[in-house]
């Protein structure tokens, strides 16, 4: 593989002496070895081992994509890309003013911002999805469970509780005019206990924590892996105030977008972060996309 | 900064090399810019076999200069003009984008330039029936308004399947993920390996931005080392492949109140040649509209400062 060296994931100080003794490419490195290497370069036997592993890895990613394989590879055409998407669902807001102009609901795999003045109801829509995104597939959810990731402290749990009795409520009025099967096996299993018990609830209160938990996310929904929706409740506020170091903040702020994108994509999930605006302007940053093409039988009365 | 290896040139052989290195003359900078004949009397070489050797490996290592109208005829030849699907787009670019350039499309969020970038892509794959790959780095690559764009522009739908097949999406979250896709397709056209990926002419990269600014900034210059070699590999592959590179920017401020300027700075500048800044007609969220203004920032052919009008419904 001729990779250069410069494009590998190595540490910054092995990377330079790297190039300050003359090697240019990946396949250099490896035709070396371990012991030529730390005679070279002068570092333990150890950490030329080390390095040597990471560029094998490297290499042998690319190999394998070069020959066909998928593996981890994030690789397809857009054909295929349309048909997933277009067999993925939306999770519903149960107002269908909202699901329309988002284009049927909030979609997986995409991160949605919702912005807003303190009081309008932000945290509302939040936990309002933590319970939607439960909704049994029978009834047009996505049946998945969620994360909710609080840096404001503003999660009260009585009014999730209400929320919980009336989705269950509306869902049991659904069933009792329809009269199928799958409905009433999915009301069993569908209940208040259940749905409180699949709200996943961390509770960050400052910009670290908030990081640190965002980098842990993929090894808990490793686990979980019928996770659905994560909403960051308030993305903004650990880094609104005490932050001196403005550039800092941009590129922790930007670190996180793309940790959440990952995420998002990875584990088809929808990422939901929300952020207070200065008043007066109350921006609306869902992009206005157009209806899907399948769209969804919906089955429900609308509110 | 290549070390003196054994094979390296006929008549460099390894007990020349520890001769050498044991005088300290470790790369070949090294050893054609020393003074032959000292070497040979320290290192107890012919003077005929180092100057033999030194000729060779400056016939393989330096580069050699073209003269005017021989590069003028290959560009000619090798040049291709690729039309981005807006013909208003397209005359502010001086008829397409060109492929052995990087060309930038840089605004604000929600300016447009994910549209641009599926706009060109549909416009290639379906007009010149050539492949297009997509990095996307965002996320922001949606299918269904590919389709939606492929079926506004075309009726039949086997060429609409047909275009969407030739698009190829490789979705990299990290700098480290792009080069490594952007080496494999380095690979894939030095092989002129004809598996899913065609004939290739353009390369649209969504967003460059996402990638590095986490990398940015702060003490250490890792971040622009790693931006220079992006760079550098985007630049290679424009101009040996005859490839066109579209890559999409953001925008920052001087000052709250200051004018908008390209993001990633100063080094950053040096890479595309042609730049163009999209901005929405309207300065509220209130009316929503597919108007958009594209004006020429920089541009090796046409003068800077031109706009045109541009929608991307």
């Amino acid at each position: 593989m001729q990779r250069e060296v410069g494009s590998l994931p190595l540490a910054p100080a092995l990377r330079a002496k790297l190039v300050a003794a003359g090697f240019q490419t990946a396949q250099e490195l490896l035709e070396t070895g371990p012991c030529g290497l730390s005679k070279e370069l002068g570092i333990s036997k150890e950490e030329a081992l080390e390095a040597l592993q990471v560029v094998r890895q490297e290499c042998h990613g690319d190999a394998a994509r070069t020959a066909g394989g998928s593996g981890t590879t994030r690789k397809c055409t857009a054909l295929e890309l349309l048909e997933e998407e277009q067999a993925q669902g939306f999770i519903i807001t149960f107002c269908s003013a909202l699901d329309n102009i988002l284009g049927g609901g909030v979609q997986l795999t995409k991160i949605t911002e919702i912005c807003g003045t303190p009081g309008v109801g932000k945290t509302q829509l939040c936990m309002q999805l933590a319970v939607d995104v439960q909704i049994p597939e029978c009834f047009g959810g996505v049946a998945g469970e969620a994360v909710f990731i609080d840096t404001e402290g503003s999660f009260m749990v009585d009014r999730v509780v209400d929320i919980a009795t009336a989705c269950v409520q509306h869902c049991q009025l659904i069933a009792e005019a329809h009269q199928e099967e799958d409905h009433l096996k999915a009301l069993e299993t569908f209940s208040l206990e259940s749905i409180l018990s699949h709200i996943y609830y961390f509770r960050c209160r400052d910009y670290i924590e908030l990081l640190a938990q965002v980098y842990l996310l993929p090894d808990f929904l490793s686990e979980h892996s019928k996770v659905r929706l994560v909403v960051v409740d308030g993305i903004a506020f650990p880094f609104r105030h005490d932050f001196e170091d403005l550039s800092l903040r941009t590129r922790l702020l930007n670190g996180l977008a793309q940790q959440l994108i990952i995420i998002a994509h990875d584990h088809k999930s929808a990422s939901h972060g929300f952020r207070d605006v200065q008043p007066p302007a109350v921006t609306q940053n869902a992009e206005d996309t157009e209806m899907n093409p399948r769209k969804r039988p919906r089955r429900e009365e609308e509110k | 900064m290549v070390v003196l290896r054994a094979g390296l040139c006929p008549g460099l052989t390894e007990e020349m090399i520890q001769l050498l290195r044991a005088n300290g003359i470790r790369t070949v900078v090294d050893f054609v810019s020393s003074d032959l004949e000292d070497i040979a009397q320290k290192c107890s070489l012919s003077y005929k076999a180092l100057v033999a050797v030194r000729r060779v490996l400056l016939a393989q290592f330096s580069a050699f200069p073209t003269n005017g109208a021989d590069l003028y005829e290959e560009l000619k030849s090798s040049t291709a003009i690729l039309p981005t699907g807006s013909p208003s787009l397209d005359q502010l670019l001086d008829s397409g984008l060109y492929t052995g350039e990087v060309t930038e499309l840089m605004g604000v969020p929600g300016s447009g330039k994910t549209q641009v970038c599926l706009g060109i892509a549909a416009s290639v794959s379906l007009g010149l029936k050539q492949h297009v790959l997509f990095l996307d780095s965002t996320g922001g690559f949606t299918a269904s308004r590919l389709y939606q764009i492929l079926r506004a522009r075309s009726e039949d739908g086997e060429e609409q399947a047909k275009a969407l097949q030739r698009i190829q999406v490789v979705r990299v979250f990290n700098i480290y993920e792009m080069l490594s896709a952007l080496q494999e397709l380095r690979d894939h056209l030095s092989q002129q390996v004809v598996s899913s990926m065609g004939p290739l002419k353009i390369v649209v990269i969504d967003s460059v931005s996402a990638v590095i600014y986490p990398l940015l900034g702060g003490k250490h210059s890792e971040g622009l080392a790693i931006m220079m070699q992006l760079a550098r590999e985007l630049k290679t592959l424009a101009k040996e492949f005859s490839l066109a590179v579209v890559v999409t920017n953001q925008v920052t401020r001087e000052s709250s109140t200051g004018p908008l300027k390209p993001a990633l700075g100063r080094s950053w500048s040096f890479v595309p040649s042609t730049r163009v800044l999209l901005e929405s007609k309207e300065t509220t969220w209130e009316k929503a509209t597919t108007q958009r203004v594209a004006s020429l920032a920089k541009s090796s052919r046409q003068p800077t400062g031109i706009q045109v009008e541009l929608d991307i419904g």
